[in-house]
Protein backbone atom coordinates (compact mmCIF):
# COMPACT_ATOMS: atom_id res chain seq x y z
CA UNK A 1 0.00 0.00 0.00
CA UNK A 2 1.24 3.22 -0.66
CA UNK A 3 1.03 5.82 1.78
CA UNK A 4 1.96 9.59 1.02
CA UNK A 5 4.70 11.19 3.42
CA UNK A 6 2.33 13.27 5.34
CA UNK A 7 -0.05 10.75 5.69
CA UNK A 8 2.32 8.61 7.31
CA UNK A 9 3.51 11.73 9.88
CA UNK A 10 0.06 12.11 10.50
CA UNK A 11 -0.94 8.46 11.27
CA UNK A 12 2.23 8.12 13.80
CA UNK A 13 0.67 11.47 15.21
CA UNK A 14 -2.07 10.01 16.21
CA UNK A 15 -1.30 6.60 17.02
CA UNK A 16 1.41 8.08 19.22
CA UNK A 17 -1.53 9.84 20.76
CA UNK A 18 -3.37 7.43 21.39
CA UNK A 19 -1.03 5.17 23.15
CA UNK A 20 0.41 8.07 24.96
CA UNK A 21 -3.54 8.48 26.47
CA UNK A 22 -3.34 4.83 27.06
CA UNK A 23 -0.53 5.51 29.50
CA UNK A 24 -2.11 8.24 30.88
CA UNK A 25 -4.72 6.61 31.91
CA UNK A 26 -3.03 3.57 33.10
CA UNK A 27 -0.07 5.24 34.99
CA UNK A 28 -3.40 7.72 36.82
CA UNK A 29 -5.68 4.20 37.42
CA UNK A 30 -2.98 2.00 38.59
CA UNK A 31 -0.05 4.06 40.02
CA UNK A 32 -2.46 7.15 41.28
CA UNK A 33 -5.22 5.37 42.11
CA UNK A 34 -7.71 7.01 40.24
CA UNK A 35 -11.66 6.33 40.48
CA UNK A 36 -14.93 7.30 40.13
CA UNK A 37 -15.87 8.71 43.22
CA UNK A 38 -18.61 6.39 43.77
CA UNK A 39 -16.08 4.10 43.93
CA UNK A 40 -18.10 0.58 44.86
CA UNK A 41 -19.02 1.79 48.56
CA UNK A 42 -22.88 0.86 48.51
CA UNK A 43 -25.59 2.30 50.93
CA UNK A 44 -29.37 1.40 50.70
CA UNK A 45 -31.18 4.80 50.53
CA UNK A 46 -34.03 4.04 52.02
CA UNK A 47 -31.93 3.93 55.24
CA UNK A 48 -28.76 6.53 54.91
CA UNK A 49 -29.24 7.24 58.40
CA UNK A 50 -28.30 3.94 59.17
CA UNK A 51 -24.80 4.51 58.23
CA UNK A 52 -22.90 6.00 60.92
CA UNK A 53 -21.01 9.05 59.03
CA UNK A 54 -25.53 9.96 57.77
CA UNK A 55 -26.82 10.08 60.93
CA UNK A 56 -27.81 14.05 61.32
CA UNK A 57 -25.59 14.69 64.38
CA UNK A 58 -22.65 13.84 62.02
CA UNK A 59 -23.98 15.88 59.20
CA UNK A 60 -21.78 18.93 58.17
CA UNK A 61 -18.14 19.72 58.44
CA UNK A 62 -16.24 18.10 61.34
CA UNK A 63 -12.51 18.82 62.27
CA UNK A 64 -10.95 15.16 62.45
CA UNK A 65 -7.85 16.60 63.09
CA UNK A 66 -4.90 19.84 62.33
CA UNK A 67 -5.90 20.63 58.72
CA UNK A 68 -8.29 17.79 58.28
CA UNK A 69 -11.55 17.90 58.07
CA UNK A 70 -14.57 15.62 56.85
CA UNK A 71 -17.78 17.05 55.35
CA UNK A 72 -20.56 14.52 54.99
CA UNK A 73 -23.61 15.68 52.85
CA UNK A 74 -26.92 14.37 52.35
CA UNK A 75 -27.74 15.83 48.88
CA UNK A 76 -31.78 15.22 48.55
CA UNK A 77 -34.31 17.28 46.14
CA UNK A 78 -33.98 20.19 46.67
CA UNK A 79 -31.82 21.00 49.26
CA UNK A 80 -27.76 19.98 50.50
CA UNK A 81 -28.25 18.69 54.56
CA UNK A 82 -25.00 20.25 56.18
CA UNK A 83 -26.37 19.64 59.52
CA UNK A 84 -27.69 22.02 62.02
CA UNK A 85 -26.19 24.76 63.70
CA UNK A 86 -26.35 25.62 67.41
CA UNK A 87 -29.80 27.34 67.48
CA UNK A 88 -31.13 24.52 65.13
CA UNK A 89 -30.82 26.37 61.97
CA UNK A 90 -30.12 24.01 58.65
CA UNK A 91 -26.03 24.84 58.28
CA UNK A 92 -26.26 26.92 54.48
CA UNK A 93 -22.73 28.46 54.73
CA UNK A 94 -19.65 26.81 55.69
CA UNK A 95 -16.24 27.78 56.43
CA UNK A 96 -12.75 26.32 55.90
CA UNK A 97 -9.18 27.20 57.00
CA UNK A 98 -6.99 27.52 53.85
CA UNK A 99 -4.57 24.39 52.81
CA UNK A 100 -6.80 22.06 54.94
CA UNK A 101 -7.68 18.86 53.59
CA UNK A 102 -11.66 17.80 53.06
CA UNK A 103 -12.72 14.42 53.12
CA UNK A 104 -16.02 15.16 50.81
CA UNK A 105 -18.59 11.96 51.61
CA UNK A 106 -22.09 11.94 49.52
CA UNK A 107 -25.30 10.40 49.37
CA UNK A 108 -29.19 10.63 48.60
CA UNK A 109 -31.90 8.85 49.56
CA UNK A 110 -33.72 9.99 45.77
CA UNK A 111 -32.76 10.56 42.34
CA UNK A 112 -28.92 11.77 41.59
CA UNK A 113 -27.48 14.79 42.26
CA UNK A 114 -24.50 16.76 41.91
CA UNK A 115 -21.62 17.86 44.21
CA UNK A 116 -19.54 20.84 42.74
CA UNK A 117 -17.79 24.01 44.59
CA UNK A 118 -17.41 25.98 41.55
CA UNK A 119 -13.93 26.95 41.09
CA UNK A 120 -12.28 23.76 42.60
CA UNK A 121 -11.37 20.34 41.70
CA UNK A 122 -14.49 18.84 44.11
CA UNK A 123 -16.76 17.44 41.47
CA UNK A 124 -18.87 14.30 42.05
CA UNK A 125 -22.34 12.74 41.35
CA UNK A 126 -24.11 11.93 43.86
CA UNK A 127 -26.04 8.45 43.26
CA UNK A 128 -28.65 6.87 44.69
CA UNK A 129 -27.12 3.51 46.29
CA UNK A 130 -23.34 5.03 46.54
CA UNK A 131 -21.29 6.76 49.26
CA UNK A 132 -19.51 9.30 46.85
CA UNK A 133 -16.44 10.44 48.00
CA UNK A 134 -13.20 12.21 47.65
CA UNK A 135 -10.70 14.18 49.05
CA UNK A 136 -10.27 17.85 48.19
CA UNK A 137 -7.27 20.32 49.41
CA UNK A 138 -8.68 23.91 49.61
CA UNK A 139 -5.58 26.22 48.91
CA UNK A 140 -6.96 29.31 47.55
CA UNK A 141 -9.14 31.41 50.36
CA UNK A 142 -12.43 32.15 48.90
CA UNK A 143 -16.29 32.15 48.75
CA UNK A 144 -17.22 29.57 46.55
CA UNK A 145 -20.34 28.40 45.74
CA UNK A 146 -21.51 24.60 46.61
CA UNK A 147 -24.13 23.65 43.93
CA UNK A 148 -25.46 20.64 42.09
CA UNK A 149 -24.39 20.38 38.58
CA UNK A 150 -27.10 17.26 37.76
CA UNK A 151 -30.48 18.22 36.68
CA UNK A 152 -32.79 16.93 39.31
CA UNK A 153 -35.97 18.33 38.87
CA UNK A 154 -37.82 21.90 39.12
CA UNK A 155 -36.07 22.91 42.16
CA UNK A 156 -32.70 22.31 40.80
CA UNK A 157 -31.31 25.63 40.86
CA UNK A 158 -32.62 26.01 44.44
CA UNK A 159 -29.74 23.34 45.70
CA UNK A 160 -26.65 25.58 46.73
CA UNK A 161 -24.31 26.60 49.71
CA UNK A 162 -21.26 28.94 50.25
CA UNK A 163 -18.23 27.22 50.95
CA UNK A 164 -15.60 30.17 52.85
CA UNK A 165 -12.21 29.23 52.29
CA UNK A 166 -10.58 31.31 55.23
CA UNK A 167 -6.83 32.59 55.63
CA UNK B 1 8.29 16.92 -33.10
CA UNK B 2 5.19 16.62 -30.62
CA UNK B 3 6.35 15.58 -26.92
CA UNK B 4 5.08 12.62 -25.78
CA UNK B 5 1.77 12.67 -23.96
CA UNK B 6 2.30 10.16 -20.56
CA UNK B 7 -0.75 8.70 -19.21
CA UNK B 8 -1.14 10.26 -15.28
CA UNK B 9 0.59 7.04 -13.34
CA UNK B 10 -0.57 7.25 -9.64
CA UNK B 11 2.42 5.84 -8.55
CA UNK B 12 5.09 8.36 -10.40
CA UNK B 13 2.70 11.90 -9.15
CA UNK B 14 2.01 12.24 -5.98
CA UNK B 15 -0.52 14.30 -4.81
CA UNK B 16 0.12 17.88 -3.01
CA UNK B 17 -0.66 17.16 0.57
CA UNK B 18 0.94 20.39 1.81
CA UNK B 19 -1.80 22.18 2.52
CA UNK B 20 -3.45 18.98 4.26
CA UNK B 21 -0.91 18.41 6.33
CA UNK B 22 -0.77 21.89 7.96
CA UNK B 23 -4.22 21.95 8.40
CA UNK B 24 -4.57 18.80 10.27
CA UNK B 25 -1.59 20.42 12.26
CA UNK B 26 -3.28 23.25 13.17
CA UNK B 27 -6.28 21.10 14.32
CA UNK B 28 -4.21 18.91 16.52
CA UNK B 29 -2.18 21.67 17.76
CA UNK B 30 -5.30 23.13 19.35
CA UNK B 31 -6.31 19.82 20.63
CA UNK B 32 -3.25 19.23 22.35
CA UNK B 33 -2.90 23.11 23.64
CA UNK B 34 -6.37 22.52 25.17
CA UNK B 35 -5.99 19.26 26.99
CA UNK B 36 -2.85 20.86 28.87
CA UNK B 37 -4.44 24.10 29.19
CA UNK B 38 -7.68 21.98 30.80
CA UNK B 39 -4.77 19.91 32.69
CA UNK B 40 -3.06 23.06 34.07
CA UNK B 41 -6.61 24.33 35.50
CA UNK B 42 -6.63 20.88 37.08
CA UNK B 43 -3.54 21.55 39.01
CA UNK B 44 -3.64 24.85 40.08
CA UNK B 45 -7.12 24.28 41.27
Amino acid sequence: MHLHKYEKWWLIFGVGTLITFLLILGYGAFYLGTHPQSHGITIDPQEIEAEESFKPENLGLTKVDEGQYVLNVVASAFNYDLGTDEEGKPVKHIQIPKGSTVLVQAVTPDVIHGFNIAGTNANMMVEPGFISSMEVTLNKAGEYTLLCNEYCGSGHHMMFATVEVTE
Amino acid sequence: MMKKKTLPNSSSQEPNLKGTIISVSIVGFIIVASWFAVFGLFLSR
